[in-house]
């Protein structure tokens, strides 16, 4: 009996050593290489690393007591998205950067000469590829979710919409910011027409502000609520949010308006209903609506 | 200047300061110009941006001359002026030609004559800005027309002086039938400053009262 | 006619008639007769104008500022008169009159204008050699720094200073806003000007740029435009930010004006030099020097000159109209009368945008061309790189209102504009994996300039990061205005831009001064001035997290700590760079001399002598190949192909 197999045709390349696709024989000879598992681990701990100061940044945030509405938790919740998702990126970037730094290729020192030559790489279409695939899809996804992100505080909260929308709340407060320098003024138009320095709302109630200025540009930013908006001089502006924590907060103006800049700031306070109406009462008016 | 030599073939003219040809001296100097061109047409779009931007907001109800209702520039200087300096231009382009087929004396008066001519359009220009019916103070219609009409002021003085320096230099033989290019580079540039004129008037012909007419007063909330 | 010259490769040229001694009315003007004449000529102006407007008003001119009747026209025309006088005095004037009056230039008048064998005497004049404009704009841009490093201590200052207000609030509003536009100048031209000038034309194998009298003209504009922006502190200052936002601009007194004249002419210097560089490249480069052969240097710096040309008109024309309110009264910025805030910051933003472009890709071409020689290692796909800086050139244009996201003037263009911002990132990840790739299994020679490059790949990391958080408009809506945002520009104009331009300034300092900058103190400057950058930087990031305005001299106490913290950062920068000037300065005049071709480039102007001779090159050289051929034949290919012979016995290449 012949030893010999007749039958099957010769095989015109060499076949793979085991079922695996052909690539992935390439991608495990290519981390054997002492400097590819080193790159890997790095690029996990720095991405690590990375990850877990999203969370310091953001209590940075909420030192003063913020998140004080939904928009400022959207906010929070971008932050973690964008850098999650950036973090193997920077760590890559990062690691290899430190790897080289560290000499992990070898290093020439400075008192030296070089007396070798490196690796002629002038290209390597898998890397560039992979490489354009990745920051591509990383780009298209920070794109789509920071559009979603705009349009939900937008819609859900009157954030920068057009002067002429109409809040679409029956129950939603209407405010009239005037920045002027350097001091804010809210009317509240509903109530009676009150005027005050500082801005008192009832907490999970709606608030629809139309916003002006009466001199230069200043920039209406509620800080905990993560809202912002510039007060221009012609032209009204408007923004809105849903107060959803009891406190007081900080309003600051956040463009540089002149020699009191720096001081034109009030509160926020967000109270409860009983007290808000109080309040109102207490400056001269009547809840109208 | 160049100097032909005598002999069966003319040698390819040179540059006296670096000796390179002057046709490669001269396909620098064209892609300088264009280059300018490039950087000054922005300066034109900012212009144009501001008279239709602020056309377009009317804030405050701004726009329109305050000085008397709806006391819109006059359209004809616009064109007059635009197209004094198309003719200008095309005398400066044909000047070029003449050069170049070896008539400089036609060249000379050419140019001569576009000078001239750009110098009666910056007159009329200044006419026109001294005889706007409305001051610098009458709103953002009278400001933005009134720097449409003052920047052209300022290419028109640029123009004037480019078209007698090459009236001067082709009369004493600098510009001759080898080096021609010169007279054309002057040419492209008036030429930008036709287009730049041009579109001065048409955004002054079709833009005057403002689409917006229902800005709110300065300072209140009213819609 | 009746001359001759030799020229270079020994040519005759017939040259026409020479008036005057060669180099004319340029024997007489140097700085200080362009000093002198433009302060003549500024108080004449300012004489005249006031005695006019005392005519024409009879003393009883309205104004809007209360300012003493006819100071603002009889400022400005004194900035103008200052302007017209230097430039008259540095001779600027004579080219366009001796044009105008057929007295073209001889050679010999050539040669006296490139300041050739005049010794010291040529750094003064209107010289148009290439060389003497670059080592010209060197000295210009460490001036700039030294001043708008020294308003930077002066702010963190009064930062630090949490219980008591040092300046008063006009005064420092005033700082912050000269410091930011001293430095914005100063990164502008800090690598295209001493580099692009210097380096550019040699590294393209030519003997000048296209247009060297404009290039002396475009340094000379430069520094005619720098005093008016200075004396705005002796002038009450601009008492706004470096973005001159109106209509706050318009309630500055009359040192406005200073900042006004100094954009409106910086940016004709700007533009000059951006035309300069680009028909320098385009038609001027050596024989065999095709487009895949061109170094990465050079795709940058045109790149760069590319957007300042298109969009510093923008900026310029701001401005003019900005003057225009504030003498003509036009109603251009004042809602009042028509005009609108929206229109300011469009045509501001519309350059804004571009200009940080124009700030950070050449000091980043710069470290791609340091990288392959301080690695030995070919660049790694060099058309990528030059995908990524013509792809930034490109979209810089339609991202300009990512500053504006607050502003409310077009809130649907947010959408756009937030994707079109996004997609920028992709042509800057091209940059960075060219770097990475060449930086992959390379040997770094710890150089300098090699170590400036992991600094500035950190630094952009961060800066990248947090430029995708403000890029994203529900997260700018709490960050923008803050001092994250502040920290976010710095570590990218100043981490990347400022520390990529010193590394590229190390790289070729030997080419331009002939000597070695010193290693040990330059290493000492730098890395304390990146120290103290980190702790000045992350420590702002942590006050604008906690929600710390900008352009604020007075804060709420929970900012102080970060404050505290940032300010001696501040000290340590201010240390640093000290340090690093110090090396520059003792290394210039006593350093180590330094051969041709210190670090073993394969880029033209490497294979010259130092100092460079003055007409660069004996002979034009011509080019064969790009200058990445560094490298050996990568040895894990041979060893997979070697496996593979071992293995199959068929000969094959094997992949990576």
């Amino acid at each position: 009996m012949s030893t010999v197999d007749e039958r099957t045709p010769e095989a015109e390349e060499p076949e793979n050593p085991t079922n695996r696709p052909a690539g992935m024989h390439l991608v495990s000879r290519w981390m054997n290489r002492p400097y590819a598992r080193r790159i890997i681990l790095l690029t996990v701990i720095i991405s690590a690393v990375i990850i877990a100061l999203t969370f310091v940044m953001v209590a940075f945030m909420n030192l003063s007591g913020g998140p004080a509405s939904d928009i400022q938790g959207e906010i929070e919740k971008t932050m973690y998205v964008l850098t999650f998702t950036c973090a193997p990126l920077m760590g890559f970037t990062l690691a290899i950067i430190t790897y080289s730094w560290w000499g992990g290729w070898g290093k020439v020192k400075s008192e030296e000469e070089p007396t070798e030559e490196g690796p002629a790489i002038r290209t390597n279409g898998v890397a560039v590829v992979a490489w354009i695939t990745v920051c591509s899809l990383l780009a298209a996804f920070l794109v789509i979710w920071g559009l979603v992100e705009l349009a939900t505080i937008t819609a859900s909260s009157y954030g920068s919409v057009a002067a002429n929308q109409q809040p679409n709340s029956a129950k939603a407060i209407d405010i009239n910011v005037t920045g002027q320098q350097w001091l804010w003024s809210f009317e509240y138009p509903d109530q009676g027409k009150i005027t005050s320095s500082e801005l008192v709302v009832p907490v999970n109630v709606p608030l629809y502000f139309n916003v002006t200025s009466l001199d230069v540009i200043h920039s209406f930013w509620v800080v905990e609520a993560g809202v912002k908006i510039d007060v221009n001089p012609g032209a009204i502006t408007n923004t809105g949010f849903t107060p959803n924590k009891l406190g007081t907060f900080n309003i600051r103006c956040a463009e540089l308006c002149g020699l009191h800049h720096a001081y034109m700031e009030t509160n926020l306070r967000v109270v409860t209903q009983e007290q808000f109406e109080s309040w109102v009462r207490e400056q001269g008016g009547a809840r109208t609506s | 200047m160049s100097a032909t030599t005598t002999g069966t073939a003319a040698p390819e003219p040179l540059s006296p300061t670096t000796g390179e040809t002057v046709a490669e001296v001269a396909r620098r100097n064209r892609l300088g110009i264009w280059l300018i061109i490039v950087s000054c047409s922005t300066g034109t779009v900012a212009l144009l941006v501001a008279y239709s931007y602020l056309w377009s907001l009317n804030v405050s109800s701004g726009w329109a001359p305050t000085a008397g209702q709806a006391n819109w520039a006059d359209d004809w200087p616009f064109w007059a002026i635009a197209l004094g300096m198309v003719l200008a231009t095309v005398l400066l382009w044909r000047s070029w030609r003449v050069m170049q087929a070896g008539k400089s004396g036609a060249s000379v008066a050419l140019a001569g004559l576009a000078s001239l001519i750009f110098l009666v359009c910056f007159i009329g220009q200044i006419l026109q800005i001294a005889t706007f019916p409305f001051g610098p103070q009458d709103g953002a219609y009278a400001s933005a027309t009134l720097w449409l009409a003052l920047a052209n002021c300022i290419w028109l003085s640029l123009a004037m002086f480019l078209a007698t320096a090459v009236m001067n230099r082709a009369r004493l033989g600098r510009i001759a039938p080898d080096n021609a290019s010169q007279i054309q580079f002057i040419a492209m540039f008036a030429t930008y400053l036709c287009v730049a004129a041009l579109l001065g008037a048409v955004f002054t012909l079709t833009m005057k009262a403002s689409p917006n007419q229902s800005s709110p007063p300065f300072g209140t909330f009213q819609n | 006619m009746s001359d001759t010259a030799v020229i270079y490769e020994q040519k005759h040229v017939p040259q026409p008639r020479q008036v005057g001694k060669p180099g004319g009315f340029l024997h007489r003007t140097n700085f200080v007769t362009a000093v002198v004449s433009g302060i003549v000529l500024a108080a004449i102006f300012y004489f005249i104008t006031g005695a006019i407007v005392q005519k024409v008003t009879g003393g009883g001119q309205q104004n809007n500022l209360s300012l003493p009747d006819g100071l603002q026209q009889q400022i400005t025309m004194m900035y103008i008169g200052w302007i017209i006088g230097f430039m008259a005095g540095i001779g600027a004037f004579a080219g366009p009159i001796r044009w105008m009056l057929g007295h073209d230039l001889t050679h010999a008048d050539a040669e006296y204008m490139s300041g050739k064998d005049m010794g010291r005497k040529k750094f003064w004049k209107y010289t148009t050699d290439h060389k003497v404009v670059g080592i010209q704009y060197l000295i210009v841009a460490l001036i700039l720094f030294g001043l708008g490093g020294l308003l930077a201590m002066l702010i963190r200052t009064e930062l630090g200073v949490t219980w008591a207000e040092v300046f008063n609030p006009n005064f420092y509003n005033s700082l912050i806003g000269t410091h930011g536009i001293v430095m914005i100048i100063a990164m502008i031209i800090a690598v295209t000007g001493p580099l692009g000038n210097f380096i550019v034309p040699i590294m393209c194998g030519a003997r000048d740029m296209a247009f060297p009298r404009l290039n002396a003209l475009s340094l000379w504009l430069l520094v005619a435009a720098i005093p008016p922006l200075v004396s705005n502190l002796l002038m009450g200052g601009i008492r706004d930010g470096w973005t001159v936002y109106q209509p706050l601009a318009d309630q500055a007194p009359v040192g406005m004006i200073g900042y006004q004249i100094c954009i409106i002419v910086f940016a004709f210097s700007t533009g000059i030099a951006s035309v300069n560089l680009i028909t320098t490249v385009v038609t001027m480069r050596a024989r065999g020097m095709t487009w895949s052969r061109v170094p990465i240097f050079v795709y940058g710096v045109v790149g760069s000159s590319i957007m300042g040309l298109i969009w510093f008109p923008m900026f310029q024309y701001s401005q003019i109209l900005a003057l225009s309110d504030r003498m003509l009264q036009t109603s251009f910025y004042t809602p009042a009368s028509g005009g609108s805030v929206w229109l300011y910051e469009n045509l501001f933003w519309l350059l804004g945008h571009p200009e940080v472009y124009v700030i950070v890709i050449p000091a980043t071409a710069a470290l791609l061309e340091i990288m392959p020689v301080f690695l030995r290692k070919p660049l790694f796909s060099y058309k990528l790189a030059i995908a990524g800086i013509f792809g930034i050139v490109g979209l810089s244009a339609v991202v300009w209102v990512h500053h504006m996201y607050m502003t409310g003037w077009a809130p649907s263009s947010n959408y756009p504009f937030m994707m079109s911002t996004e997609m920028i990132s992709i042509p800057f990840s091209f940059l960075l994996l060219v770097m990475l790739g060449t930086m992959w299994r390379g040997k770094p020679w710890m150089k300098l300039p090699m170590m400036a490059v992991y600094a500035v790949i950190w630094n952009k990391v961060i800066g990248g990061i947090t430029g995708v958080y403000l890029s994203d408009t529900p997260v700018d809506q709490y960050m923008h205005g803050s001092m994250f945002v502040v920290a976010h520009f710095h570590f990218m104009l100043m981490g990347a831009g400022l520390f990529g331009a010193m590394g590229a300034i190390a790289y070729w300092f030997p080419k331009m001064t002939n000597r070695y900058l010193d290693e040990l103190i330059g290493a000492i400057g730098f890395w304390t001035a990146f120290v103290g950058f980190q702790v000045t930087f992350f420590a702002m990031f942590v006050a604008g997290l906690q929600g710390m305005p900008r352009r604020v001299l007075q804060f709420d106490q929970a900012f102080n700590i970060a404050n505290w913290i940032s300010t001696i950062g501040a000290y340590v920068i201010g240390i640093g760079m000290l340090i690093f000037l110090y090396a520059m300065i003792t290394s210039w005049r006593s350093g180590k001399l330094a051969p041709g071709n210190p670090w073993g480039a394969h880029t033209l102007e490497a294979q010259t002598e130092t100092p460079v001779p003055h007409e660069n090159f004996p002979v034009l050289p011509v080019v064969t190949s790009d200058p990445y051929g560094f490298g050996v034949p990568d040895p894990y290919e041979l060893l997979d192909s070697a496996e593979l012979q071992a293995k199959e016995g068929v000969s094959k290449v094997g992949a990576s």
